[in-house]
C-alpha cells in the first residue's frame, strides 16, 4: 500500500522523521559512546503520567513531559544520595512507579484504552503542526550543541579526570548532553511514544557505530540511517494503522541485526 | 472503619486477586532481595519488557497466556544475553536496543489487527480478571520459586557477598548469578497475568528496597520482604476498591510509595 | 569459564606432611598467554611464607592456581585439602545485609547440605573464633559498619572456621590499623603453632623478611628461600623492576613503592 503524499498528516509525520534524524544522528551517537541509552529510556517513560495529566488540563504534552523529565532527575539524584540503592534499581523503580501512576490516573482521565496506547507507542496522525516546529527547534538545538560542546564530550568521555587539566568543563558540558538527550526525547516522544524513544535516538546510531569508530562518520551514518528508517517507518506504520514507535522499532531492530551479524562474521574471517 | 477494610473482600473476584497477590508475594519478595542483591535491576526490568511479543502472540492465536509468558521470557532473555556480550557498544546500549525493539514488535503484533487483542491487560496486567485455574499455576510457580531461593540461600548469601571467595567455600558464582536470573524469569511468567509485564516489576524490587532499607540481617530482609510485599498488594486492592481505579497499577503503586518511604526515613531510626 | 588443560592433566595429591608442594606450575586465564610459568616450591606445614611481587606479578594467579580456579594448569599441586582463602576487604560487599558473626558462619557454609541448618557446634565455633579474634562483642554488628581492620580480622575469622589446614591471605595487614594489626599478628603465631601452612601475599619487604620462607614472583619464579638468602637487592630488582626503592644503604632494599590497587 502506498504513502498519500499529499495528505497532511503523512506530510507531517514525514517532516517530523526527518527532522528527529538530526538528533538522532548528532545526539544519538553521544548516547551510544557515553552510555547513556538507559538514561534516554527513563526520560520518555516518566512522562507517561504527565502526558495523561496534560491530556486531561489541556495543556501542550512536551510542557508536561519536561516538567516530568526535572522531576525524574531531582528523584534520581534524591535516591542515590540516600546510599542505600544502586542508580539502575533507584531508576527501575522511579520508571515502575511513574507507569503505575500512569495507568492509575488514565483510569479516571480517558474512557477507552485507546489513548494509552497512544502515548505510550506514539501515533502518526496524532502529529500537530506546533509538535513539528518544536522538533524544529531541538534539531537545529541539537546541531548548535553538539558544534560547540562535542570537544568537551569526548573528552570527558575518555578521561573525566584528565579532561579538566585540559580546561575542558566536563560537569557542565556533561549536563547540558543530558539536557540535549532529554529535549530529543521529549520532542520524540510524540511521533514514536513515551516507551519507544530509544528506537530514534539509540537503534540507529548504535548500528552506525557498528559500522565505523570515527565520530564524524558515526554522526553522519546515523543521521542517514535514521532519516531513510524513519521514512520508512511512517510508510509501514501507515500501512499497519499502527505508531511510527512500533514500526521504526521493527524496522530498526531488523537492520540493526543484521549488520551486528555481519559485522561479527565479518571480524571472525579475518584474522586476529 | 472496619468495613472500609473488609468490603473489597467480600466478592470471590476480589479474594482470588489477594490470594494471588499473597502468593507472589512468597515469591517476589526474597526474590527482590536478591535481585538488589546482585545489581540485577536492569536484568529483571529488560526480561519483562522484552516479553511482550510472546504475551502478544498467545493472545492472537488463542492459545494460554502462560506459554506465550514463556516463550516470550525465553525470546527476551536469550537475546539480551546475546546483545550484553557485544564489547563494542556496552551491555546497556545491546539490551536497550533488544528490549525496544520486543516491545515494538509486541507493539506492532497487538496494535495491527483488525480486533486486537486486550493490549491494556498484557501491559498492565488484569488482575481482576483470573481464573481459579490461572491462580493455581501462578501459585505452582511461586511455590517453586520460594522453595528454590530457600535451599538456594546460603550458596547465593556467599556469592553475592564475595565472589571472589565463593569458590573456596563451595559455591560456584557462574552458576549462581546464573540459577537467580533463571528464578527471575519464572517469577516473570508467574507474576505477568496479574500485574502485566510492564508493572510485575514493581512487585519484585519495591517491597525489597523498603526491606533492605529496614533490616540490617539478610534473613530479616528476605522475610519483612515477602511481608511488605502482602501489605503492598492488600493496600493495592482496596484503593483500588474504593478509588476505582486499576487493581494492578494501585498494587504497583502501593509497593513504589512503600518503598519511597522506606528509603527516605533517615537509617538511624529504625535500625534493629 | 572454560577449563583447559594443555598438557597432562595436574597431578593433585595429599602430601603426606601436610604441607604445599608445587612443581613446575604454569598457567593462566587465556590459552597460550601464561600468567605464571614455572612455579615450584615446598612449604612445611607451621610455615608461613611470603608471597612477593608486583601488581600483575602473579601473586593472585597463584593463589587461584592453588584453588584450582584457573582455567588454564599445568604442574603439580599437592595440597592437604582444600585451601582457605582470605581476600582484601575492598573485593567484600559492605553493603550486605550480614554481621560479623554471619560471615564467619559462611566458614562453615561447605561442610553443610542445603537441607541442613548450620550445626549448633558450628555457631559454637563461630563465636569461639570471634573471640579469638578479638571481636566477641562485635558479634552482631553490621560487616559494613566495621573498621577496615576489623572487617580483615573478620574474613581470617571465617577462612579460621573453614578449619582448613593451608590458609592464603591476600595482603591482609594493608592499610590496616595498629589494633587490628597485632592482633592478625598474633593469629599467625597461633596458626603456626597448629601447624597450619599460611601463604601470605604482601608488599611489605620488611613484614616478609620475619617469616619463614619468601617466594618471589614475577610472571615466574624469581627466587624462594630462607629470607635472609632471598631478600637480596638483586632478587627484589628482578622481582619488582621499576617499582622498587631502595632507602637504607649497605646493600638491604627495604621498600617498594606501588600504586593502590
Amino acid at each position: 500500500m502506498s504513502l498519500d503524499l499529499g495528505a497532511p498528516y503523512v506530510q507531517r509525520a514525514l517532516l517530523e522523521m526527518l527532522l528527529l534524524a538530526l538528533p538522532a544522528g548528532l545526539l544519538g551517537s553521544w548516547i551510544v559512546l557515553r552510555r547513556l541509552a538507559f538514561f534516554t529510556h527513563a526520560v520518555g517513560t516518566v512522562s507517561f503520567p504527565a502526558l495523561v495529566l496534560a491530556s486531561a488540563w489541556g495543556i501542550a504534552p512536551q510542557l508536561a513531559a519536561l516538567a516530568a523529565a526535572l522531576g525524574f532527575g531531582v528523584a534520581q539524584e534524591r535516591l542515590e544520595r540516600t546510599r542505600r540503592l544502586g542508580a539502575d534499581a533507584a531508576t527501575g523503580l522511579l520508571l515502575v512507579g511513574a507507569l503505575a501512576a500512569g495507568v492509575v490516573l488514565a483510569s479516571d482521565v480517558f474512557e477507552s484504552g485507546t489513548e494509552v496506547d497512544t502515548l505510550l507507542f506514539g501515533s502518526l496522525i496524532g502529529l500537530s503542526a506546533s509538535d513539528v516546529w518544536l522538533t524544529a527547534l531541538v534539531a537545529a538545538g541539537a546541531v548548535a550543541l553538539d558544534a560547540g560542546l562535542r570537544r568537551h564530550w569526548l573528552g570527558a568521555g575518555f578521561e573525566p579526570a584528565g579532561a579538566r587539566a585540559l580546561g575542558l568543563r566536563p560537569v557542565l558540558a556533561d549536563r547540558m548532553l543530558l539536557a540535549g538527550i532529554a529535549a530529543a526525547a521529549i520532542v520524540a516522544l510524540s511521533a514514536v511514544g513515551a516507551l519507544l524513544v530509544t528506537v530514534v535516538l539509540v537503534v540507529p546510531a548504535a548500528t552506525a557505530r557498528l559500522l565505523t569508530d570515527r565520530l564524524a562518520s558515526l554522526q553522519l551514518a546515523a543521521i542517514a540511517l535514521a532519516a531513510v528508517e524513519g521514512v520508512a517507518a511512517v510508510w509501514l506504520a501507515d500501512s499497519l494503522n499502527v505508531g511510527a514507535g512500533p514500526a521504526l522499532a521493527v524496522l530498526g531492530g531488523t537492520v540493526f541485526a543484521l549488520v551486528a551479524v555481519a559485522t561479527a562474521l565479518r571480524a571472525r574471517a579475518v584474522p586476529a | 472503619m472496619l468495613s472500609w477494610l473488609t468490603e473489597p473482600f467480600a466478592s470471590p473476584i476480589v479474594q482470588r486477586a489477594l490470594v494471588e497477590l499473597l502468593i507472589l508475594s512468597l515469591a517476589c519478595g526474597p526474590l527482590g532481595v536478591w535481585v538488589l542483591l546482585y545489581r540485577d535491576a536492569y536484568a529483571a526490568e529488560s526480561m519483562s519488557h522484552g516479553m511482550l511479543p510472546g504475551l502478544v502472540v498467545a493472545a492472537l492465536a488463542g492459545a494460554p497466556l502462560l506459554l506465550g509468558a514463556v516463550a516470550g521470557v525465553l525470546v527476551a532473555a536469550t537475546a539480551i544475553a546475546l546483545v550484553a556480550r557485544d564489547q563494542r557498544l556496552g551491555a546497556d546500549v545491546g539490551v536497550a536496543i533488544c528490549v525496544s525493539t520486543l516491545f515494538g514488535l509486541g507493539g506492532m503484533l497487538a496494535l495491527s489487527p483488525a480486533s486486537p487483542p486486550r493490549l491494556q491487560e498484557l501491559l498492565f496486567g488484569d488482575l481482576l480478571g483470573i481464573g481459579g485455574g490461572d491462580v493455581a499455576v501462578a501459585g505452582a510457580l511461586a511455590g517453586g520459586v520460594a522453595l528454590a531461593l530457600l535451599a538456594g540461600h546460603r550458596s547465593l548469601a556467599l556469592v553475592g557477598f564475595d565472589r571472589g571467595s565463593a569458590p573456596s567455600l563451595g559455591a560456584r558464582p557462574l552458576r549462581w548469578e546464573l540459577a537467580l536470573l533463571a528464578v527471575l524469569a519464572v517469577t516473570t511468567v508467574a507474576a505477568v497475568q496479574g500485574l502485566g509485564n510492564l508493572l510485575l516489576v514493581a512487585l519484585v524490587l519495591a517491597p525489597a528496597t523498603a526491606a533492605l532499607s529496614l533490616a540490617r540481617r539478610l534473613a530479616a530482609a528476605l522475610a519483612l520482604s515477602v511481608a511488605l510485599s502482602a501489605l503492598a498488594g492488600t493496600a493495592g486492592l482496596l484503593l483500588s476498591f474504593h478509588l476505582e481505579v486499576a487493581a494492578g497499577a494501585s498494587v504497583a503503586a502501593c509497593a513504589v510509595a512503600m518503598a519511597l518511604l522506606a528509603l527516605l526515613v533517615p537509617a538511624g531510626r529504625l535500625s534493629h | 569459564m572454560k577449563r583447559v588443560d594443555a598438557g597432562a592433566h595436574p597431578r593433585e595429591g595429599r602430601s603426606g606432611a601436610r604441607g604445599v608442594v608445587v612443581r613446575g606450575l604454569s598457567g593462566g586465564y587465556e590459552p597460550g598467554r601464561d600468567a605464571l610459568s614455572e612455579v615450584s616450591f615446598a612449604a612445611e606445614p607451621g610455615q608461613i611464607v611470603g608471597v612477593l611481587g608486583p601488581n600483575g606479578g602473579g601473586k593472585t594467579t597463584l593463589f587461584r592456581a592453588l584453588l584450582g580456579e584457573l582455567p588454564i594448569r599445568r604442574g603439580e599441586v599437592e595440597l592437604p585439602g582444600g585451601p582457605a582463602y582470605v581476600p582484601q576487604t575492598e573485593r567484600a560487599r559492605l553493603d550486605f545485609p550480614v554481621s560479623a558473626l554471619d560471615v564467619v558462619l559462611m566458614g562453615a557454609y561447605a561442610r553443610t547440605p542445603w537441607f541442613r541448618r548450620i550445626a549448633r557446634r558450628d555457631r559454637d565455633a563461630a563465636r569461639a573464633v570471634l573471640e579469638r579474634i578479638g571481636l566477641a562483642d562485635e558479634a552482631d554488628a553490621s560487616f559494613g559498619a566495621l573498621s577496615g581492620g576489623q572487617r580483615q580480622r573478620v574474613l581470617i575469622g571465617r577462612a579460621l572456621l573453614q578449619d582448613a589446614p593451608v590458609l592464603l591471605l591476600d595482603e591482609p595487614l594493608s592499610g590496616v590499623d595498629g589494633v587490628s594489626a597485632a592482633r592478625i599478628d598474633a593469629l599467625f603465631a597461633e596458626l603456626r603453632a597448629e601447624r597450619r601452612t599460611l601463604l601470605v601475599a604482601t608488599h611489605d619487604v620488611r613484614q616478609a623478611g620475619e617469616w619463614d620462607r619468601v617466594l618471589c614472583l614475577h610472571g615466574r619464579q624469581v627466587d624462594y628461600g630462607r629470607p635472609a638468602a632471598v631478600l637480596s637487592p638483586e632478587t627484589l630488582r628482578e622481582t619488582y623492576g621499576a617499582e622498587l626503592i631502595v632507602l637504607e644503604g649497605g646493600g638491604r632494599a627495604v621498600g617498594v613503592g606501588h600504586h593502590a590497587h
